[in-house]
């Protein structure tokens, strides 16, 4: 009797999980297609778990918002602002301080990367020595 | 005839001597539970005929080979239910594309909107049966991961497409397009 009330109990616990954030539901959609739920991209699409590397670097913070992926998204500053943050904060561990504002990323945005690549090898550089 | 009454009564009394009524009421109460509870088992789904490769998802199972089912609402290719494969698994001899295009789906068996992963699965001909093109939600070219004209078999070992599967990821917050 127990054992089949728990097993009932469990079947109706383990059903599909909400997206727990707008964040998250933007990241589903708008990042994981190509980046993968868990970041770890392909052949043909970069790591976001890469974001480590440049973390607290000059010209990181900056960098993370004009790279076509964010700037291009289909996302008001606000819901970008939002997902970044939580993005930065998930693939670095640190949350972006000051927190991104959906001013700034409107700024950042409109200046959108032509050649991320290299950039990042720039920013790379740059404190290398 | 005589003996299998005797045998009867024997087994009646004994028991009647040795299980209380309570006891004989929790036991049936246990079996009457369980028994209801034994169709939600993993095992008594996969039996069915149309479920396999379930996500665990309530509702009314519909038929993963037709193009009507929920989950194909904004998919563009052949199902690989019909391709020897389920709406969650590729057929044998084909690879999961790792990269694919995202969308949502409105469950009506509860109403909620889903977010749904439609993987192509590469690396044989193309399967040509039940061919699905619903493509709700789906965005033209200029937004390339919302679109799914392209192929995605970018990402997996061979460019070949076969067929496509519609897996559940999460409960949408919002239905796509987004406001």
């Amino acid at each position: 009797m127990k054992l089949a009330l728990a097993a009932a109990a469990l079947l109706f616990t383990t059903t599909t999980v909400q997206a727990d954030s707008y964040e998250e539901h933007d990241y589903i959609l708008n990042c994981s297609g190509c980046h993968r739920i868990d970041g770890t991209g392909s052949r043909t699409v970069p790591s976001l778990h890469g974001m480590a590397e440049l973390s607290g670097k000059p010209g990181a913070r900056e960098y993370w918002v004009r790279v076509p992926g964010a700037a291009q998204a289909p996302l008001s500053n606000a819901r970008l602002a939002a997902l970044m943050n939580w993005l930065v904060e998930r693939f670095t561990g640190k949350r972006p301080k000051p927190e991104y504002t959906a001013e700034e990323v409107g700024r950042l945005r409109s200046t959108p990367l032509r050649n991320p690549v290299e950039k990042r090898n720039e920013l790379l550089r740059a404190t290398a020595h | 005839m005589s003996r299998l009454d005797r045998w009867f009564e024997g087994v009646t009394r004994q028991s009647a001597r040795r299980v209380s009524r309570r006891n004989w009421l929790s036991r049936f109460g246990g079996v009457l539970v369980g028994g209801a509870a034994l169709p939600l088992l993993p095992v008594a789904r996969a039996a069915e005929k149309h479920t396999i490769g379930e996500d665990g998802v309530k509702g009314p199972q519909g038929d993963p080979t037709r193009c009507e089912y929920w989950r194909h609402c904004a998919i563009d290719g052949f199902l690989c239910s019909c391709c020897g494969g389920s709406h969650t698994a590729c057929p044998p001899g084909t690879e999961m594309s790792p990269v694919t295009w995202i969308g949502t789906c409105r469950n009506p068996a509860d109403g909620k909107d889903y977010i749904l992963s439609y993987n192509d699965c590469c690396g044989k001909t193309f399967c040509g049966r039940c061919m699905c093109n619903r493509n709700e939600g789906e965005r033209p070219l200029y937004h390339w991961y919302r679109n799914n004209d392209i192929n995605w078999c970018g990402g997996a070992k061979s460019q070949a497409y076969s067929c496509s599967t519609a897996v559940v990821v999460k409960v949408a917050k919002e239905a796509q397009p987004e406001k």
